[in-house]
């Protein structure tokens, strides 16, 4: 028996752990998640608002509660106390659908995230995991996807413009580094030979995959802040360009959900780098020599200090880069990140099946084979044939240079390259009082 | 406290849950598909078709296909109809379906194809309950490669070697589709932000930001000049396409005192110019 | 087989009745105090724009995006088996799959040469 197939064996056991729990247990363990998240999500919030403040030599919320902490606690119940407010253009029905739709996928995410060992719950040995199965992170991926119809369909239901741009471009920007984080995750599956959380948590207990595999961890690192609509990239809430994005036009609860999921959607993606990148709720080394750190209840402290480190670095990047502009940002996304992160799974599936196979001649042929083609194709890309083409074409198709401000019936913006027309004004100052000018500037 | 082992009582349970669990998804799959064809908006059939979708891939997984259900969800769901709904978004969010037929004899076809199809398949589920024996159960299925994935995996890098090549190349033909609709020659080359800062600084005789729309005025919008320190007011402060849209807002005479007065030291009470007082005004 | 699934659709329950929870609780605490302003889309205090009948204001590269976001999810769906499975199928497989990404490569090259990545 070869060591994968050994390796497989082990994942099937690790798996037989899981749906044997007594329906009262796994009701325990999901109330359990849903109020760790949502104590996490406001301590996050607090943390956030604290470090930032602290990055920008300002004190922050300390009123509430000790140091705070209860802040974003009342917060929350503002907003509850809120006028709720329906736009008269809004789709009413899937405006009031949008908040849930990014809500329930973001706690969904939490059923297959990996807390701890085997523990004894009220006498009954249980992982500290709600699931698992052996299509874990298919399952992540799958509601990942699902969340962003919450922020695409916000934005179309309000009817309103800023929330349509907003809802629009978060969700492009969402599946473009979507699948930089897919193509990530590769690699840990060629190592780990399974898509199970637990199991994957299993296979780093020599050594963690961030370590082994650092372009993945780095890319999904990168893709992970981009997936979350965060600073840099936090283009769907350009304040200087769209307002508040998808959720203008939303008050209250309403408002509150989008954030809750938000910030979840944030911690979710710091726990399945721990997961996956960082060893889960496994000791770091020097803890690991005690023999009791991978027992019992401990390994959570483990769990949560790793994933609090993502998130540090999360509010650590919002308070020291500027935003990215949205071309920039797809042009990273799929000009960078995707291409390298294929050509790293291509020299990984090499390598891991020169460990497996233990033959050099073929294998070595292929990576060689590849690391060619990807030379080639570099070259082709970065030549600038094309532009002298595109220049005579402009050439030969001049566009109108004046501006027409309603061209074909409707108001549009300048197009690129057309100018605006100085206009000689009449004198705009009226006499009267302010109502009285708006009104004669409206009737006129 | 020591752990006890548990039974395996939970899977009777699940087994006796199939036949409700069935009951459920296919209640909301074919609810999803109604919904589909009666509701008037675009984005509202998008989205029962995501409902229907998603209660089938909840169906594979019940059947013992987790990939195929995770699969349907990611690439159904997540992709496919999200291309879908982005379409809407670019067609017109309001745009309702024009209800002119243009093809001849459409109505005929579509009635003669849903009976053919009606017709396929109540043969093919007839023959289903009478003469074809179930060749092996998917638990099997599953247990020979030792799992869902891994057995999916050999038989598709082995058995349908062929058939997962050929999707390549049918992601070729829609890309390819994709870029032959979408292609667009631009209107000049595209400049980059350097160009524009150099250009900016030949041309403007004032390559700062443009004062802000609403300073020291009545209102904050957008349409409104802002007033300078002086009073006067700063038409460059509104942007240019409302301008030419004739959209400018007026602005007060009372405000243009007001902020004159102001900024000469005065306090501005009822139309009335008053000095302040010396400590006040320091 | 099949209980491990169970969880989900509960933790899927739980946060569904909280969100249903959350989004009418504040149509019973809120005050109400009508007010036509309020009801209109935001646009930074102008009159609202009027949405284009028949659209046509959005750029063609998010239907792009979102036709080579479904290319690239089948890669990935592809090679996630292939991935968990690698050390039971050994070169030919591995063959095979460098064929499909060197396959579904050429057509993101074609696509970035002619522009189809640029956004502006």
């Amino acid at each position: 028996m070869n060591p994968v197939e050994q390796s497989m064996i082990e994942n099937e056991q690790t798996l037989t752990l899981f749906g044997h729990d007594p329906v009262w247990l796994s009701i325990i363990k999901v109330v359990g998640v849903f109020a760790l998240l949502v104590i996490l999500v406001l301590f996050t919030i607090w943390l956030e608002r604290r470090v930032v403040s602290w990055m920008q030599q300002r004190i922050g919320p300390n009123r509430v509660g000790p140091q705070g902490l209860l802040q974003s606690l009342m917060d929350g119940f503002k907003l509850a106390f809120k006028e709720e407010i329906f736009p008269t253009a809004a789709d009413k029905m899937v405006y009031i659908l949008a908040p849930i739709l990014s809500c329930v996928p973001a706690y969904m995410a939490w059923a297959v995230i990996p807390l701890g060992p085997e523990v004894s719950m009220f006498g009954v040995s249980t992982p500290l995991q709600v699931t698992d199965f052996p299509v874990a992170l298919l399952y992540m991926f799958a509601i990942a996807s699902m969340g962003i119809y919450g922020i695409v369909l916000a934005g179309w239901a309000s009817g309103s413009t800023y929330p349509l741009l907003g809802g629009l471009r978060s969700s492009a920007q969402m599946i473009s580094y979507e699948i930089a984080m897919g193509l990530s995750f590769v690699g840990v599956f060629l190592f780990a030979g399974t898509m199970s959380t637990s199991g994957i948590v299993n296979g780093q207990i020599d050594l963690w995959f961030g370590l082994m595999l650092i372009p993945s961890f780095v890319i999904y690192t990168i893709a992970m802040v981009g997936e979350t609509n965060r600073a840099p990239f936090d283009l769907p809430e350009a304040e200087s360009e769209l307002v508040g994005g998808f959720h203008t036009e939303y008050s209250t609860m309403k408002f509150a959900l989008f954030f809750l999921a938000e910030y979840i959607n944030m911690l979710t993606v710091s726990a399945i780098a721990t997961t996956l990148f960082l060893g889960g709720w496994r000791a770091p080394w020097p803890i690991s020599l005690w023999d009791g750190a991978n027992e019992g209840w401990f390994p959570i402290i483990w769990f949560l200090a790793k994933m609090f480190i993502f998130v540090f670095i999360f509010i650590w990047l919002r308070g020291t880069l500027p935003r990215y502009r949205y071309d920039q940002f797809m042009r990273f996304g799929w000009k960078v990140l995707i291409p390298a992160s294929i050509a790293w799974i291509l020299i990984l599936a090499v390598i891991r099946t020169l460990d497996v196979e233990g033959t050099w001649s073929h294998t070595a042929l292929i990576a060689i084979g590849c690391g060619v083609i990807f030379m080639l194709i570099l070259f082709f890309v970065r030549s600038r044939v094309g532009k002298k083409e595109r220049k005579k074409f402009v050439d030969e198709h001049p566009i109108e240079r004046d501006y027409k401000p309603f061209a074909g019936g409707h108001p549009v913006p300048p197009l690129p390259g057309q100018h605006h027309v100085p206009v000689t004004r009449k004198s705009n100052v009226i006499e009267g009082t302010t109502e009285e000018v708006n009104e004669e500037v409206r009737g006129g | 406290m020591t752990p006890t082992p548990i039974s395996a009582a939970p899977e009777a349970a699940v087994a006796m849950g199939g036949p409700f669990l069935f009951w459920v998804c296919a209640i909301i799959a074919v609810a999803g598909a109604v919904g589909m064809l009666v509701s008037r908006k675009a984005v509202h059939s998008a989205l029962f078709v995501v409902m229907t979708m998603i209660s089938i891939a909840v169906l594979y997984i019940s059947l013992n296909a987790p990939f195929l259900g995770m699969v349907q969800v990611i690439v159904y769901t997540g992709a496919i109809m999200m291309l879908f709904v982005f379409v809407m978004m670019i067609v017109g969010v309001d745009a309702s379906d024009s209800l002119v037929e243009t093809l001849k004899g459409q109505r005929w076809l579509a009635l003669g194809t849903a009976f053919a199809f009606a017709a396929l398949l109540i043969i093919a589920i007839s023959n289903g309950f009478g003469s074809i024996a179930p060749t092996g159960s998917i638990e099997a299925a599953n247990a020979q490669y030792g799992g869902n994935v891994q057995g999916l995996a050999h038989l598709i890098f082995t058995r349908y070697v062929v058939a997962f090549e050929v999707t390549s190349a049918l992601l070729i033909v829609a890309a390819l589709g994709a870029m032959m609709l979408t292609f667009r020659e631009r209107f000049a080359p595209k400049v980059s932000q350097e160009e524009m800062s150099i250009e900016r600084f030949k041309r403007d005789k004032h390559p700062g930001n443009l004062p802000g729309a609403g300073t020291y005025a009545r209102h904050n919008a957008v349409d409104t000049p802002a007033l300078l320190p002086d009073g006067s007011v700063a038409h460059e402060s509104v942007p240019n396409a409302l301008i030419d849209r004739g959209s400018e807002r007026a602005v007060n005479r009372a405000d243009v005192d007001e902020v004159r007065t102001i900024s000469e030291g005065f306090d501005y009470v009822d139309g009335d110019s008053v000095q302040l007082d010396e400590e006040e005004g320091q | 087989m099949g209980a491990e699934y169970i969880p989900v659709l509960l933790l899927g329950a739980l946060a569904f009745a909280f969100a249903v929870f959350s989004v009418t609780l504040a149509t019973l605490t809120g005050p109400k105090r009508y007010n036509r302003a309020k009801r209109d889309a935001y646009e930074c205090g102008i009159d609202p724009t009027p949405q284009p009948m028949g659209g046509g204001h959005f750029s063609i590269k998010y239907y792009l995006t979102a036709m080579l976001f479904i290319i690239f999810d089948i890669e990935i769906v592809f090679l996630y088996p292939w991935a968990v499975s690698f050390g039971l199928m050994g070169v030919f497989a591995l063959v095979e799959v460098i064929l499909f990404i060197v396959t579904v490569f050429c057509v993101y090259l074609f696509v970035w040469r002619r522009g189809g990545l640029e956004w502006d």
